[in-house]
């Protein structure tokens, strides 16, 4: 009868299952080790994922933001972002979290007639005021810093 | 063996990782319930979105796949706590919750991230029976689990980082540097050649302590560091004590004992037609939940609990499957309870009716706040 006495613990690995278990660990370290590095070298400094810079909460920087088109016609028409999207990537735009800000810009251009879109961003803390354009059909987002912050 | 093949394939008591799977799978649940779904509107709106990694371009995930996603992590999570947890479960669950927070910048929660981490360990770690891991002498039953070993590496590397940005920052950094020495040390206490580890090892619990509860930190990570520190850091004994009080009900579920009447065959259809019937009745209860995708979240659930429980089903004898559906049943009864004791769902709601109102959207505005109101405390 398989009962109620104790189970044996789980089997030694053996010289093999060491071999490959140290294989997977080694790359799994190395990798958490590396992965956070990777911010160094990154062009969005803004860009904090994986990498343990805020694993505590720091203060976040006022940041307010101003969207226009230029229709065909030569026309500047300002954009409402609050009325396109949800609040929370409002936040993102208005940080200048790169990879935001050109997904926005691109959207703004799959409407008719547009030429190119525009993003005025002020921030409290060392972003400053720094513009976006991208003119539509063109790849990335031009970025201008106006004045430091802080 | 080698210094290095010592640390990382030495002994440790068993109760350590038995106990590190279910307290954080049973955290994860209710930290997907009450804290990821009521954010869960803000999904797909205005078709806009932006995902962690590339290969997710072009999808916008809706607030009814986020939930869906949540949902099913959630109860498998907690099922798996429950009863003793199934490696193509603990799977099923990191593909999901990693799913769940990857596929939005809108999550960008870092402890997401770890906790992603620390389910991949988790596929790892041996699936212990209680009485695997709870002998009911006063011997601590302890074995090699390099992968144990791994979660507390990885805990330490998240450390060292907290620590290397703060010196960087000009920062005090002394005290994450703490737990990251700590925690290297403190997989090492449990074995019988280095009683000077598994003595100073657990006075290093004061670190990790300290660090949580004393400095601001987002959603539950405090909860489950703090959580995890008790248990990696406890003398062994203590652990052992604990975990034996905590599952004497779990070690004596009928299992494996022999039926007292009737045939093998007899007790294997009985066993089957009851398990065919709690899942399918078991994701019924999600129904009463009322938050897009959470029933197909749960009937995906019941399927996955079917995967797991393959040719179990309907080869075995033992009562084993029917613990299974049993503890599937309780993940979609507390996701129920939860939603229904709590404030998540009216939250969902009421942060829906914002949005849709700033959007100037007053159909979608109408629908939430009717539904908001339903639900208000």
């Amino acid at each position: 009868m398989a009962s109620l006495e104790t189970e044996p613990p789980p089997a030694r690995p053996n010289g093999k299952a060491r071999r490959r278990g140290g294989a997977f660990i080694a790359a799994f370290v190395v990798l958490q080790f590396l992965i956070p590095l990777t911010y160094l070298a990154r062009d969005d400094a803004a860009d904090e994922r994986f990498t343990w810079r805020r694993l505590t909460e720091t203060d976040a920087p006022t940041c307010e933001t101003e969207a226009s088109l230029e229709r065909l016609n030569g026309e500047r028409e300002a954009v409402v972002l609050e009325k396109l999207i949800h609040q929370d990537w409002v936040a993102y735009v208005a940080q200048g979290r790169r990879a935001v800000v050109e997904a926005f810009l691109k959207q703004q251009c799959e409407a008719d007639g547009v030429v190119s879109v525009a993003l005025l961003n002020r921030c409290d803390d060392d972003r400053g005021v720094r513009e976006f354009t991208l003119r539509c059909g063109g790849e990335r987002a031009h970025e201008t810093m106006k004045t430091a912050g802080r | 063996m080698k210094a290095l093949e010592r640390y990382w394939f030495g002994d440790v008591a068993l109760g350590r990782p038995y106990l590190l799977l279910r307290m954080v799978l049973v955290l994860l649940a209710f930290d997907t319930w009450l804290n990821m779904m009521p954010d869960g509107a803000k999904y797909g709106v205005g078709a806009f979105n932006v995902a962690h990694f590339p290969w997710f371009d072009g999808f916008v995930p809706s607030a009814g796949f986020y939930l869906g996603v949540l949902a099913f992590t959630g109860v498998l999570a907690l099922s798996q706590a429950l009863y003793r947890p199934h490696r193509i479960a603990i799977v099923l669950i990191a593909m999901g919750y990693t799913l769940g927070w990857s596929c939005s910048l809108l999550d960008s929660v870092p402890y997401h991230y770890l906790l992603s981490l620390y389910l991949v360990c988790f596929v790892f770690f041996p699936m212990l029976s209680a009485r695997a891991a709870f002998s009911r002498s006063d011997r601590v039953p302890r074995g090699s689990v390099a992968a144990y070993v791994l979660f507390c590496v990885t805990t330490a590397i998240v450390y060292f980082y907290v620590a290397a940005w703060a010196a960087a920052r000009g920062e005090s950094y002394w005290l994450p540097m703490a737990c990251c020495v700590g925690y290297l040390a403190v997989s090492m206490q449990d074995r019988v050649e280095l009683p000077a580890i598994r003595l100073l090892a657990p006075m290093l619990v004061a670190a990790p302590l300290t660090f949580h509860l004393a400095t601001p930190q987002e959603g539950w990570l405090p909860l489950y560091m703090t959580g995890i520190a008790l248990l990696v850091f406890s003398p062994m004994h203590w652990v052992h004590a604990f975990g034996r009080a905590l599952t004497q009900p779990a070690r004596g579920l009928v299992d494996e004992t022999e039926p007292a009447q009737g045939g093998l065959d007899e007790r294997a259809s009985q066993v089957f037609y009851l398990s065919l019937f709690g899942l399918v009745v078991a994701p019924m209860l999600s129904m009463f939940v009322d938050l897009p995708g959470v029933k197909t979240g749960c009937s995906l659930t019941a399927i996955a609990m079917l995967v797991v429980m393959g040719r179990q089903l309907y080869f075995t004898p033992r009562w084993r499957p029917l613990w299974r559906v049993a503890s599937l049943f309780g993940g979609c009864l507390a996701l129920l309870v939860t939603m229904s004791a709590s404030d998540a769902r009216f939250d969902y709601y009421r942060q829906g009716a914002l949005d849709a109102d700033r959007r100037g959207d007053t159909e979608a505005a109408m629908m939430f706040r009717e539904k908001a109101e339903r639900y208000a405390p």
